[in-house]
């Protein structure tokens, strides 16, 4: 083989070099020290360097260099680079700090109008010239360093915009929360025995759903659920909702239209996450149809009415009203037993006295349902009534 | 491109320091060769051979690195002779026009008398290192 042929062998070898130092795995700064030794490898140079336009205006920054001194190639003219012809390699004659350091041929970068950076290569080793041919390697070179170098500014810049989207989204989200608790807070403070319910029933369902396995997105939405449910009660008259005597049958229809009333004003709403509005509607719809507003039966139920329906009325239980004291957990809990598969389902109570047995046992980093709950209750009481109840709910 | 395991040892024979690169010189674990033979000129010593037997392929890149190293012994002074290079080694370096820069040895031996009988560095370079 005669040494032209080895020698295109070589610098076949090395752009195919080339192509794997910028396309591997390697993090960034890696892949261009790669292609800084394939480059000064080929062309036998002691020195090289290759920079980056971070802007592609104003100034450049050494991605990666070898023999030169940094100092002299921070000094480098820009404008000269810019107005020497795209990707094609020049003799550095006219730049007496280059010369001195050691460097002999630039070549600068461009993406169809975009300069994105720079090669600097010092004399060969050799002290040979540099060929016609040399430089028609270095131009293929450096047009797939280009390349690369634009590639990786889009991807800054789309992971810049990424996380913008991301602060903005969480951003949006925290303030999007903070609203829904101001609604929350101005329908609870309607009355001040339901003071913090919906927050409760949010956090309940939420404990709940989670315990059923429901994903953070599903879970979510249940909380938003369970802090819009009583929105409804806004249009009722604080005299019914003060009362502390008994209600007329006019004004138990009254307040039982709050489910319907919640559900048109956020039916409006499109909300992220699915089914919000039914949920709401029908909070007060009991497993054996003796609910409201629908009457539906237990086969049209769905496990999110279910959950927000168990949470409200537990929380209505162990909370105190105008025209009773609250219940301890023991006796709610009997309560709700009783209910079972008249008002409630048994899964998703199965579900609550696990989530109520965790927070006992100190299994849940923020409890949600112990904190609000009469502090004198004894544990070993509410354990043994917890098991007994897992156990005949398991069964 | 293929790729070993790149690995480096050395031993010191009096005031020269052997080095044995093993596997591919084809990417930037290459560095550790650099390094290794940094260690050694920055302990004073400024010969070095370079065995080559349990190096397979070079590309650009292990040139680069070879030249680097060649450079960073210019730079003290010092002395390097390759040697044990395959038919494949001599044929890249004439190549690529190195093979008149350079000194090989087909021998570790014979390298090894020729840089005893090389003068070494200055008393006063070694206390400066």
């Amino acid at each position: 083989m005669n040494a032209e042929l080895k020698k295109t062998l070589y610098n076949i070898s090395a752009l195919a070099d080339l192509g794997h130092a910028i396309t591997s795995e390697q993090d960034f700064h890696k892949q261009i020290q790669s292609v800084l030794y394939v480059v000064t490898g080929t062309f036998l140079c002691g020195k090289g360097a290759i920079f980056y336009s971070e802007d592609r205006e104003s100034r450049l920054t050494v991605l990666s260099q070898k023999g030169f001194d940094s100092v002299v190639v921070s000094g480098i003219d820009l404008d000269a680079l810019k107005s020497a012809q795209k990707n094609l390699p020049y003799f550095i004659n006219n730049d007496a700090v280059l010369t001195r350091a050691g460097a002999a041929v630039a070549v600068p970068l461009w993406v169809r109008d975009g300069f994105v950076g720079a090669v600097i290569l010092g004399e060969k080793f050799t002290s040979a010239p540099y060929t016609e041919d040399d430089f028609e390697l270095l131009k293929a070179i450096g047009s797939q360093l280009a390349v690369a170098l634009s590639n990786h500014e889009l991807f800054l810049r789309l992971n810049d915009q990424l996380e913008e989207n991301r602060r903005l989204y969480d951003e949006m989200r925290r303030i999007y929360h903070d609203t829904l608790q101001a609604f929350a807070a101005a329908i609870d403070a309607k009355d001040v025995y339901t003071k913090n319910h919906s927050h409760r029933v949010a956090k309940y369902s939420a404990a709940i759903a989670r315990e059923l396995g429901w994903s953070d997105h599903d879970t979510e939405g249940i909380y938003v659920a369970g802090y819009l449910h009583d929105i409804g009660k806004i249009v009722i008259s604080n005299e019914i909702l003060h009362k502390t005597s008994p209600f007329t049958p006019e004004e138990i229809e009254q307040v039982r239209k709050h489910s319907l009333h919640s559900y048109k004003i956020i039916s409006n709403i499109r909300f992220p996450w699915k089914d919000v509005d039914n949920i709401i509607r029908h909070h007060h719809e009991k497993l054996d149809g003796s609910g409201y507003p629908d009457s539906l039966g237990r086969d049209d139920i769905s496990e999110g009415v279910k959950i927000l329906s168990l949470a409200d009325a537990f929380d209505a239980m162990t909370s105190k009203r105008a025209y009773r004291e609250k219940m301890d957990l023991r006796t709610a809990l009997y309560e709700m037993k009783s209910c079972l598969d008249t008002h409630f389902d048994n899964k998703i109570m199965l579900a609550f006295c696990r989530v109520l047995e965790k927070e006992i046992r100190g299994e849940l980093p923020d409890p949600d349902i112990l904190p609000h709950i009469d502090k004198d209750f004894d544990l070993s009481v509410i354990s043994g009534l917890l098991e007994g109840l897992i156990k005949e709910l398991s069964e | 491109m293929k790729s070993t395991r790149f690995s480096v040892s050395s031993r010191l024979v009096g005031d020269i320091a052997v080095i044995y690169p093993s596997g591919y010189l084809n990417n930037l674990a290459g560095k550790s060769l650099i390094e290794e033979c940094g260690l050694h000129t920055a302990n004073g010593i400024k010969k070095l051979v370079l065995n080559l037997r349990d190096t397979g392929f070079i590309n650009s890149i292990g040139i680069s690195m070879l030249l680097n190293i060649i450079e960073d012994l210019k730079k003290v002074d010092g002395r390097l002779c390759f040697t044990e290079m395959s038919r494949t080694h001599t044929d890249t370096f004439d190549m690529l026009g190195l093979t008149p820069h350079i000194v090989v040895f087909t021998t570790e031996d014979e390298a090894l008398q020729f840089l005893k009988e090389t003068p070494g560095p200055e008393p006063k370079d070694r206390d400066e290192n």
